[in-house]
């Protein structure tokens, strides 16, 4: 029974994680109007600023916070210049293969620049555990856990609250009428990419923190989870993103009790895939992108 | 005598929208039947109920006695509904030839094995579906333009290419979704013409149309929609002076010679 | 004013392709038969296996290239998945021949029937999907495939993989050697290009070509979308069975690593680089990528930058490909420029007539 409990903690831990992740996605699918596969490099990049920062200017995590988030961001930036900014009116296959031709870019890159293996990470949050009777929770996975829900809450508050969120919204709602209104679509798409792609940032850094490892491949299946997260959000509904995200790392880490790396990669497909048969639209009440 | 085609009942609605409130309709063999009413009547949506497009939420659609409500898109146009759309959507990059052949995809039986060995059912068929294209092409007068690439004709072109390829499924009857939007006169008389001759050689034609002159002057019987109803029903002159139609586009204090002039 | 030049050069370098592309139809017949007559020579001049391989890899990833072609630029389904049909190919035929010990020949078209067979457990559940959806359903698939082919082990040997796959006989000739598969290959991709090209050419190609277009006016004119829909992926996989079926007797022993995501890009950057919807750009793109391959070879990893930077330059300039179709949405041509051109010079003086 704690056993279970405790794989449910990290579930729940890493689920925050996946949360992160799908938020960024989520934010920048709806703001763009267009789905990604660049998502997992984002998140890779974002791991790996966090990583040389360390190395060059001490652990405190809230370096790594600012770096991952910067990295990403910029990263966002050439994303929207080479897949989106020319192609808002094209068909859509024409930036979907963008965004794959510009993934397999930065992935190989990276591989080249940061070398093929995996990297160990340093301990930033000391080990520490604390215990609740049976289950034993870490101060990393509170850690963790904390950054997500204070990073969400930002971003709700942004998103009521200042001129930039409202005009975010306005623009993942309909483009023309923002435009009408005199909103400047392309300058708020892009800055939104660039958000949704800074959240994906902090969220590498978190799995490299939690993980103790990053890899320069660590992209692909990443982006694979985001997805998923997402499309039970129904691509752009924010919350329910985070909920499916959540879901898939619960689901995730119970499943390891079960049966072997392997196949929880065969069930998470098929999951994904059924989801996308049955109930497209995940949790949401409608597919919040154009698809 | 069954009419060729009949809708019972229609509704159609959106969440808590009613766009389309009980609306019959009987259409018989060698009519023009026009649907006209003001801009967001229901017009289009009422045709989209009736061809497959989308389901009716409640009522019943018959094509000569068989009821086909709930059918899909390509079953009814099998039955014989060819319909156009207010946009025009014909296939921009391929030729008005290659267009009208697509149209008769259901008359051809060339199956896969028969299309890698060039079977005589293969090299049949595709005489019959350059001969017959042709053929309609020549008698709607599209002569020149057989080669040329739908998405550069001009757009009155372009209307009377989607209705030839329209033309290809042998429809028992023509349904024809604003026709003359984005039209000048000379291209809406040419089209008028064009639709009366089509009725001439025996093809049954509904049409969803704004252009009061086009309406009054090529059907026989005109249905008018507004707000989702049905509020007139008759021959062009009954519904002229009907004082419902009146006030629907002219406000209770209007008068038809309105009508005549148009945009 | 920068701009105004480049577009320029650009322009110029898309015409002079599109007077390329017409020459070529023009003068299809006499290049296809000089193009024959080469190839079936080339053995001859050099035995050098390291060509030899080369041409065997360019001819077989013409038939992958070209069967994603046919569901992605003929009927515009989005699939990426095509590493997984090649999988089940190669994995049939490495079993029936090793376990079931048939005969070669009569196992490949067996082993593209049971590849378009489970195709249609894909196409089905998916035919009303769109755009990334259905990508990603595909894009699953292959890795399930890849997954089971790791861990069923009794079936596929897990992760050690079927080894000792037996070379195919051709009337007592063992085909064994580089010459051998290059006109096995050969043969198959002619075949291939042959079959496809009469399907494409008839009503059945017509239909699809039109729900690419415009499924909706495509359905409002009688064609069964779904139906043609599933019979294009059936297709498709059956071609990448059967390609997966020639290639396992080529390397004797296969394993879930050779059908990774990445041989999924690998085909799918030779169809974008080369071009969709023709039946030349998938050909045109497995030249260009094998030999971009063994060119880059000494520079590793840059070789897989190199194709990605030509995947982005490609959608940027020429989203249809080098070799592709210009009349379709692939080509995503903006409408405008569309608009403009007539075809006659009648056409243009009687612009409002009718």
């Amino acid at each position: 029974m704690e056993y279970f409990l405790n794989q449910l903690i990290n579930g729940i831990c890493q689920g925050a994680i996946y949360a992160l992740m799908a938020i960024g996605y989520s934010v920048v699918v709806g703001v763009v109007g267009m789905v990604t596969f660049t998502h997992g490099e984002v998140i890779m990049i974002g791991a790996f600023a966090a990583y040389y920062i360390f190395f060059w200017s001490g652990h405190h995590i809230l370096i790594g916070l600012v770096a991952s988030f910067l990295a990403s961001w910029i990263l966002g930036y050439f994303v929207y210049k080479v897949c989106y900014e020319r192609f808002f009116n094209a068909p859509r296959h024409v930036s979907l293969l963008l965004t794959i031709g510009f993934s397999m870019l930065i992935k190989n890159l990276a591989q080249i620049v940061f070398g093929p293996n995996q990297k160990p990470m340093l301990d930033i949050i000391q080990p520490k555990f604390f215990h609740l009777g049976y289950v034993q929770i870490s101060q990393l996975q509170i850690v963790i856990m904390a950054t997500v829900v204070i990073m969400a809450t930002l971003l709700s508050l942004v998103f009521n609250n200042t001129k930039f969120g409202i005009m975010l919204k306005a623009v993942s709602q309909d483009k023309t009428a923002s435009y009408l209104v005199g909103i400047d679509v392309k300058r708020i798409a892009m800055l939104g990419n660039s958000l949704g792609c800074g959240l994906g940032g902090i969220a590498g850094l978190l799995l490299a923190i939690y993980y103790q490892t990053i890899q320069a491949t660590m992209g692909g299946a990443l982006g694979m989870k985001a997805f998923a997260s997402s499309v039970l959000g129904g691509l752009t509904d924010v919350r329910f993103s985070a909920l499916g995200g959540l879901c898939i790392g619960i689901i995730e880490n119970l499943g390891i009790t079960v049966t072997t790396a392997s196949y929880r990669d065969i069930f998470a497909f098929s999951f994904l895939i059924l989801v996308l048969i049955f109930r497209p639209q995940g949790f949401a009440s409608k597919i919040g992108a154009k698809v | 005598m069954t009419p060729l085609f009949e809708a019972k009942g229609i509704c159609k609605y959106f969440g808590g929208l009613k766009a389309v409130e009980q609306v019959d309709m009987v259409i018989r063999e060698g009519d023009i039947f026009g649907i006209i009413g003001p801009n967001g009547a229901g017009k289009t949506t009422f045709f989209n109920a009736c061809s497959g497009i989308d389901r009716p939420t409640k009522g019943q659609v018959f094509l000569n006695g068989e009821e086909i409500t709930r059918f899909s898109s390509e079953l009814i146009a099998k039955k014989g509904m060819a319909r156009t759309f207010q946009n025009i959507k014909l296939f921009k990059y391929m030729s008005v030839l290659e267009n009208i052949k697509i149209g008769f995809h259901n008359q051809l039986k060339t199956t896969l094995f028969d299309s890698i060995l060039h079977t005589k059912r293969y090299k049949e068929d595709e005489k019959f579906a350059t001969e017959m294209g042709l053929n309609i092409i020549n008698r709607v007068g599209l002569g020149d333009y057989k080669e040329t690439l739908a998405g550069n004709l001009p757009y009155g072109i372009q209307r009377k290419v989607e209705i030839a390829r329209a033309l290809a499924l042998k429809p028992k009857i023509l349904l024809l979704d604003e026709p003359a939007a984005g039209m000048n006169p000379v291209e809406t008389q040419s089209l008028m013409h064009f639709i009366k001759d089509l009725n001439q050689d025996g093809y049954t034609i509904a049409v969803i149309e704004h252009d009061m002159k086009f309406v009054m002057n090529s059907c026989n019987k005109i249905l008018v929609l507004n707000f989702g109803h049905k509020i007139s029903e008759g021959c062009p002159s009954e519904v002229q002076n009907d004082a419902k139609v009146i006030e629907a586009y002219f406000g209770k204090s209007g008068a038809m010679g309105g009508a005549h002039a148009d945009r | 004013m920068t701009e105004q030049r480049s577009e320029k050069k650009l322009n110029t370098l898309r015409s002079s392709l599109e007077s390329l592309q017409l020459w070529v139809r023009h003068n299809r017949g006499w290049l296809l038969a000089a193009a024959f007559v080469l190839l079936c020579i080339i053995p001859f001049f050099t035995t050098r296996s390291y060509v030899l391989g080369v041409l065997c890899r360019i001819f077989l990833y013409s038939i992958l290239a070209g069967a994603l072609n046919t569901i992605n630029g003929y009927s515009g389904q989005f699939c990426l998945g095509i590493a997984g049909f090649f999988a089940i190919g190669a994995y049939s035929e490495a079993i029936l021949s090793t376990a079931a010990k048939m005969n070669f020949w009569i196992i490949l078209p067996i082993a593209g029937l049971i590849t378009a067979v489970i195709s249609l457990l894909v196409a089905l559940p998916t035919l009303k999907m769109q755009g990334i959806y259905l990508a990603i359903v595909t894009l699953g698939f292959s890795e399930i495939v890849r997954l089971l082919a790791l861990n069923w082990t009794p079936l596929t040997g897990g992760p050690m993989g079927i080894k000792g796959i037996p070379v195919p006989t051709f009337f007592g000739i063992a085909i064994r050697t580089s010459k051998h598969f290059y006109y096995l290959y050969l043969v198959m991709a002619i075949i291939f290009i042959f079959t496809t090209s009469r399907v494409i050419k008839s009503r059945i190609g017509r239909a699809w070509m039109s729900i690419r277009e415009d499924e909706l006016a495509s359905k409002s004119l009688g064609v069964f979308t779904s139906r043609y829909k599933a019979l294009n992926f059936m297709y498709g996989a059956f071609w990448a069975g059967i390609a997966g079926a020639i290639y396992a007797p080529y390397v004797r022993f296969i394993d879930s690593t050779y059908f990774t995501l990445d041989e999924g890009w690998n085909i799918l950057s030779m169809m974008i680089i080369g071009g969709q919807g023709t039946l030349i750009g998938p050909i045109v793109g497995s030249v260009i990528v094998n030999y971009l391959t063994e060119l880059l070879r000494p520079i590793g990893q840059w070789r897989m930058v190199a194709f990605a930077l030509l995947i982005i330059i490609m959608m940027w300039s020429r989203p249809q490909g080098l070799a592709g179709t210009s009349s379709s949405i692939i080509a995503a041509k903006k409408d405008r420029r569309l608009r403009r051109r007539f075809a006659t010079k009648q056409e243009a003086c009687n612009d409002t007539a009718v």
